[in-house]
């Protein structure tokens, strides 16, 4: 076997194995969503005959049209906020010259390493004092100026044309108008691939709405399906259902904007 | 059409300061050049009078009206820049409407402008595309026409054609000129390019870190450059510059010897300077005589001669320093050790020390 051909082998191999440790988690959950508790502890690792027994277990079990609104509400208007406040921090961080621009963002990538858990307990204190606790207010708040956000928008907006800026003050808009009418059209794939990494990650919050969030009727399904795990002899297939459930808004959004997510990931500005 | 007036113009970053003091009188219907090394000011001194920029010090009138702080939209100026920032997500026709359109103009009128800028441009059968589907060519002749369609008072081209192919920098820089004529508007225009400088320009103005050097008609300029600068600056090849020292001095005229040439002696009018001051002599490649036909000959050693046809380029050596010499093909005899040429006093220049023409 000739050196060219064994690395073309090792390549294959590493990505299969690569394939099957991120295509397995989804395979097993869709099998375990149609088979009983029993089978799924067994391994079964084929299709079963009770999804229809597993939905019906699901949906007496969870009030999912009030579980689903609440993760869809805070999530959409998480990230709709998220997309809005970060992008223009992080346009106005690259187009305004200030003799503390760089200082002030060092402090907030320095902000950035200051790990979650440091700052829920002050949070909470905020929130509770604010009685706003069990509220989407208190959920979504805490992320919409996101740094990490605001950091990406400032990278991708050096790829932005300064003269389109320039030409469009001539042209007569304003500094609102610009971010409205070209800087906004021009990186709607960077607005993309930041919708997916901010839709996903409010979806998935658990931490803090799990603190916030204290009332049945207000959780999000995150935290449902966490909290059925832990019966005291957890439904797998009634479970697996529901995170099914739980995952197919987050593969929508992905599929949708998939094109201009890698567009936005390699910084395109067309 | 509006003039311009610009005078005591200053701009600093912080403590730098890269406009050091402008006056320049722009007329209505003007072609106005700025050349200049790179880094020497001329975007930004355009970039002020656009608005895009603030101004430090000093006074910007347009059409006799004070245009410090005024918005760039209402100076009754439009810009093309040298990427030509088209609004990517835009058609050409958006692109070309799309100031009118913020400007409240009603929609028939902005159709009206458009196809009227586009035949001028011959861009029509193009309105319907985007920028990325179009060639470097049009997308430059979009910019231009975006720039036509609000009928600004005074067009500001930054370098426009640089991003062009050489043929096709030559093929726009004919349709500026004729847009010049066909719209009889004031244009500054800012490039290195020293032909289109030459050619397109009713008036240069050469500018040097931040400071004028000089303003002129092209060939006032390349006739009667003010200093060393301006006569290197304007001219290809550039002007050569020889060390020279004043031998003699009478009353109105002196003998200058080459300090790299013993015995090449020219005899000048000249005003001032004394015996022993170190001049510089200007001579133009194509100013160079055949032997025998001027005051002075001197011979050179030829490093390289390049041969275009109807001219050639001698690149040659004197002591050490590089003289280009331009022939006329016919009169030359193909590549030689060395070359004669002759020097006839009436067609060089001298400058003093500081680079300052004394003749
Ligand atoms: N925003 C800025 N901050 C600090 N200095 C600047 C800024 N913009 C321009 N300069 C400086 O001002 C000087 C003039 O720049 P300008 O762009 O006007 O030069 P230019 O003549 O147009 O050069 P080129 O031919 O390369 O385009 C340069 O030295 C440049 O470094
Ligand atoms: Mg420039």
């Amino acid at each position: 076997m000739t050196w060219a051909v064994f690395r073309r082998a090792l390549v294959y191999v590493l990505l299969s194995i690569a394939a099957f440790v991120s295509v397995f988690p989804f395979f097993w959950m869709i099998i375990g969503a149609t088979n009983t508790s029993a089978d799924i502890i067994r391994g079964k690792t084929s299709i079963g005959g009770a999804l229809l027994t597993n939905a019906a277990t699901f949906f007496t079990q969870v009030d999912a049209p009030r579980i689903f609104f609440n993760s869809a509400f805070i999530a959409i208007v998480g990230t709709v906020l998220t997309l809005i406040i970060s992008s223009l921090a992080g346009y106005g961080f690259e187009m305004f010259r200030s003799r503390f621009r760089e200082r002030i963002f060092a402090l907030l990538l320095l902000l950035l390493s200051i790990p979650f858990a440091a700052m829920m307990v002050p949070l909470f204190v905020m929130f509770s004092q604010a009685k706003l606790v069990n509220t989407y207010v208190a959920v979504i708040a805490p992320t919409v100026a996101s740094i990490f956000i605001i950091f990406y928008f400032r990278q991708a907006t050096k790829a932005f044309p300064r003269e389109l800026r320039d030409a469009a003050r001539i042209d007569g808009l304003s500094e609102w108008q610009i971010f409205l009418y070209v800087y906004l059209p021009v990186m709607r794939s960077t607005y993309a691939a930041a919708t997916i990494i901010v839709f996903m990650a409010n979806w998935n919050n658990y931490l803090w709405p799990l603190i916030v969030l204290q009332t049945a009727d207000n959780k999000t399904i995150t935290l449902i399906l966490s909290a059925l795990t832990s019966a005291y002899t957890p439904d797998y297939g009634m479970l697996l259902f529901g995170t099914v459930l739980a995952t197919l808004p987050t593969l929508v959004i992905f599929f949708v904007l998939q094109r201009r997510f890698v567009e936005g990931m390699l910084g395109a500005v067309k | 059409m509006s003039s311009l007036k610009l005078s005591g113009v200053r701009k600093s970053y912080g403590a730098v300061e890269v406009i050091k003091g402008v006056d320049l009188d722009i007329e209505s219907k003007e072609f106005v050049v700025f050349v200049g090394p790179s880094g020497c000011g001329k975007s930004t001194l355009l970039r002020m009078i656009a608005g895009l920029e603030e101004i430090t010090a000093g006074e910007l009138d347009i059409g006799g009206k004070r245009m410090n702080g005024v918005d760039p939209s209402k100076r009754g100026i439009a810009m093309v820049f040298q990427s030509y920032a088209l609004y990517p997500h835009m058609t050409v026709r958006e692109n070309m409407g799309f100031a009118l359109r913020f400007a409240k103009v009603p929609k028939e009128q902005i159709e009206r402008q458009v196809l009227e800028a586009a035949r001028i441009l011959a861009l029509d059968p193009l309105l319907d595309r985007f920028p990325k589907e179009l060639s470097g060519g049009q997308r430059q002749r979009v910019a231009i026409g975006r720039a036509i369609v609000r009928q600004p008072e005074v067009f500001l081209f930054d370098e426009p054609l640089s991003n062009l192919d050489a043929e096709l920098r030559v093929h726009m820089r004919i349709e500026i000129a004729r847009l010049h004529k066909e719209l009889q508007a004031t244009i500054i225009y800012v490039t290195h390019d020293q032909v289109e400088a030459m050619t397109l320009a009713d008036k240069i103005v050469v500018l040097r870190d931040g400071v004028i050097e000089q303003v002129g008609k092209p060939l006032e300029l390349y006739d009667n450059p003010a200093n060393q600068f301006v006569a290197g600056f304007i001219g290809s090849p550039k002007m050569n510059f020889l060390p020279a020292r004043i031998v003699q001095k009478d009353a109105g005229t002196a003998v200058i010897e080459l300090v790299h040439h013993e015995g090449v002696r020219l005899s000048l009018p000249l005003a001032g300077g004394a015996v022993g001051d170190l001049v510089t002599l200007g001579i133009r490649p194509e100013h160079f005589g055949l032997p025998g036909e001027g005051a002075a000959d001197m011979t050179l050693e030829v490093d390289v001669a390049e041969h275009l046809g109807s001219t050639s380029y001698v690149y040659a050596r004197a002591a050490g320093e590089p003289i280009i010499i331009e022939r006329e093909e016919s009169r030359d005899q193909g590549d030689q050790e060395r070359i004669t040429v002759s020097v006839d006093p009436s067609r060089t220049y001298l400058f003093d020390q500081a680079g300052q023409r004394i003749r």
